[in-house]
């Protein structure tokens, strides 16, 4: 596919086709399809667990926001302008009448265009599957009605959209201030958001996770699921925003004031 | 004729670790932004659109650049020196990529780490390869003229193209394209906002002989309309045939600046090597011995002459023609790199 560079957003479109042609929206699209793949496991067998719980518990909170939703961006984010940094393109855009923030500004917007509809699809997938398995056949028997699957779909897709939003923005600040981003973005993303943040109440108040998990349960408006210390969604939402705007600031001030050798 | 200011009584001699180096005076800036004065590689009263003041850069023990002084007024200016010297880190110090670790740098008047908005009036063609690949080379210029913001995008494109005679090849994704056809885009996309100031990197080299003249030939009638154009290269040779001035680096040192010819005889006085790639190295050996402008000749493995010559022109000039007379076959002819070196250190001797 080819997408000319476009005369209002040059370096959006741009960074478009960089992932289009590499392999980067090839290894997020087949993550975003994991979720799918627990969907098509638990279609074939949904005994254990109810379509809701299924949902909530094992899809959004265990496997998609503390790792997957990190590590697919992370791929892409890191790769806007840290690919740029090591294929030593970088200079074609900065030595541009451009101002740092909008080489930024568009280098985010262009991770934002492929990463939220490839990482939501895959999540939306995700759900209209596993919402076609009939569930225990106890409740089934029992003549019991599956809750309405709708305001978990909602509270899912906002909350993954903040979460795609933040990990965007943090990620391609660090790019520009490491040199192996992805690498330790990795180890971010597992050490970091995965593990020491769902163990340890502290790092859980500094950790993206935990603001896109309190924007679901809050959402979600359920007694049976929450998270320990969740936000409200308002103030998950601010934070995440907070995050962003400091996220963009560092990443202008950083371009700045590189050295491209 | 220019100043030669490698001759001039500037040139003095460090005591503490016997490096030479040019004593600048200061500039005098004039109200269009550039500056007038006597920085080495400027005439009298020309003005400088680029000025470098006192610059050096350094990257923890190891200093590329030592307070280097110059200016460059309009025309075509070669930065002459052997690889690794510090011409690419002074370039980019220019274009501003780099910040120099002291010293100033003033491009039409402004830093070239300033303000954004400044770039309308630089263009760079920097040594390195590495293009977007996936884009055709249309795209690439496109691409840079919309990043230019010129009002008319689409048809600076084409008249870069044009300048640098890659209709043809325009079509194509670049990572298709030859070392010299990237040289010759990267060439359009410098030029597409038809910049004040032109920086190249090594322009021609992976260009074939056609291509370079082609490029040469673009280069001097840019100088010829006012441009500043900087061009950086190690071929001693090549730079003759299209800079106005040199300015010669060495070491991360200026070593001379002024005039081409008068540098030229300077470097022509001292003994050059030169390595022939030939398919009969010892008949072509016995017939450039006797050349008056041969000092002396040995064989370098079994295709390849060590020429040693105190006449580098007249070499140049007879060694193809002997070779031809003689139905020997030549594969290529190129300086050797110590004798580069020593050509350039030689530069910097009293």
């Amino acid at each position: 596919m080819t997408i000319l560079p476009w005369r209002p957003f040059p370096i959006m479109t741009l960074t478009i086709r960089q992932f289009l042609v590499g392999r980067a929206v090839r290894i997020v699209a087949a993550l975003a399809a994991v979720p799918l793949l627990f969907a098509l496991v638990y279609r074939i067998n949904s005994e254990w667990s109810t379509v809701y719980a299924f949902l909530v518990d094992r899809v959004f909170l265990d496997v998609f926001s503390p790792t997957l939703l990190p590590i697919m961006v992370l791929i892409l984010a890191t790769g806007a302008l840290g690919n740029e940094v090591e294929d030593r393109t970088l200079l074609y855009l900065t030595l541009k009448p451009r101002t740092r923030l909008r080489i930024v500004l568009e280098k985010f917007g262009g991770i934002l265009l492929v990463a939220v509809p490839t990482i939501l699809a895959g999540l939306a997938l995700a759900f209209a599957l596993a919402s076609t398995a009939p569930g225990p056949r106890r409740l089934i028997d029992r003549g019991l009605d599956q809750p309405d699957l709708m305001p978990v779909f909602v509270a899912a897709m906002v909350a993954a959209f903040f979460g795609i939003v933040a990990f965007a923005a943090i990620f391609l600040a660090v790019s520009l201030f490491v040199p192996r981003a992805l690498l330790v973005g990795i180890v971010y993303a597992f050490a970091w958001e995965s593990l020491l943040g769902r163990f340890i109440g502290g790092i859980r108040l500094i950790s993206i996770r935990h603001y896109v998990q309190s924007i679901f349960v809050s959402m979600l408006d359920d007694p049976d699921w929450t998270i320990a210390n969740a936000f409200t969604a308002r103030a998950a939402m601010v934070t995440i925003l907070v995050a962003v705007v400091l996220s963009i600031a560092l990443a202008t001030w950083r371009l700045g004031r590189m050295q491209l050798d | 004729m220019r100043d030669l200011m490698v001759t001039s009584p500037r040139l003095r001699t460090e005591p503490d670790n016997s490096t030479t180096r040019l004593e600048t005076t200061p500039a005098r800036v004039t109200g269009d932004g550039s500056e007038r004065g006597s920085l080495p590689g400027l005439s009298a009263g020309r003005a400088a659109t680029i000025t470098v003041e006192s610059v050096s850069k350094w990257y923890g023990d190891i200093v590329a650049v030592s307070d280097v002084s110059f200016g460059v007024a309009p025309g075509v200016t070669a930065l002459l020196g052997p690889n690794g010297a510090g011409k690419s880190t002074l370039l980019k110090m220019v274009a501003g990529l780099v910040s120099p670790s002291s010293g100033r740098i003033l491009v039409a008047g402004h830093p070239p780490r300033g303000e954004s908005a400044d770039y309308r009036r630089l263009g760079l063609v920097p040594e390195q390869e590495e293009i977007y690949p996936f884009l055709t080379g249309r795209e690439f210029v496109r691409l840079n003229a919309l990043l230019q913001r010129l009002p008319k995008p689409d048809q600076a494109t084409d008249d870069a193209i044009a300048m640098v005679e890659m209709g043809d090849a325009a079509g194509r994704p670049i990572g298709g394209y030859s070392k010299g056809m990237r040289q010759r885009i990267k060439v359009a996309a410098a030029l597409v906002h038809d910049p004040e100031v032109l920086l190249l990197d090594e322009p021609l080299n992976g260009m074939d002989p056609v291509q370079r003249v082609r490029l040469i030939d673009l280069m001097k009638r840019l100088g010829e309309r006012g441009k500043t154009v900087l061009v950086s290269s190690h071929v001693l040779v090549e730079v003759e045939r299209f800079a106005e001035s040199i300015l010669v680096i060495v070491n991360g040192k200026l070593a001379a600046a002024g005039d081409y010819r008068t540098i030229r005889d300077r470097i022509d006085r001292h003994d050059h090597v030169i390595g022939i790639l030939t398919d009969d190295p010892r008949r072509l050996a016995a017939v450039l011995v006797a050349d008056t402008a041969i000092r002396s000749v040995r064989f370098d493995g079994p295709d390849r002459v060590i020429v040693e010559t105190n006449d580098v022109r007249r070499c140049a000039r007879i060694v193809p023609a002997l070779a031809r007379d003689h139905g020997i076959r030549l594969r290529g002819l190129q300086p050797a790199d110590e004798s580069l070196t020593s050509v350039f250190a030689y530069l910097t001797e009293r």
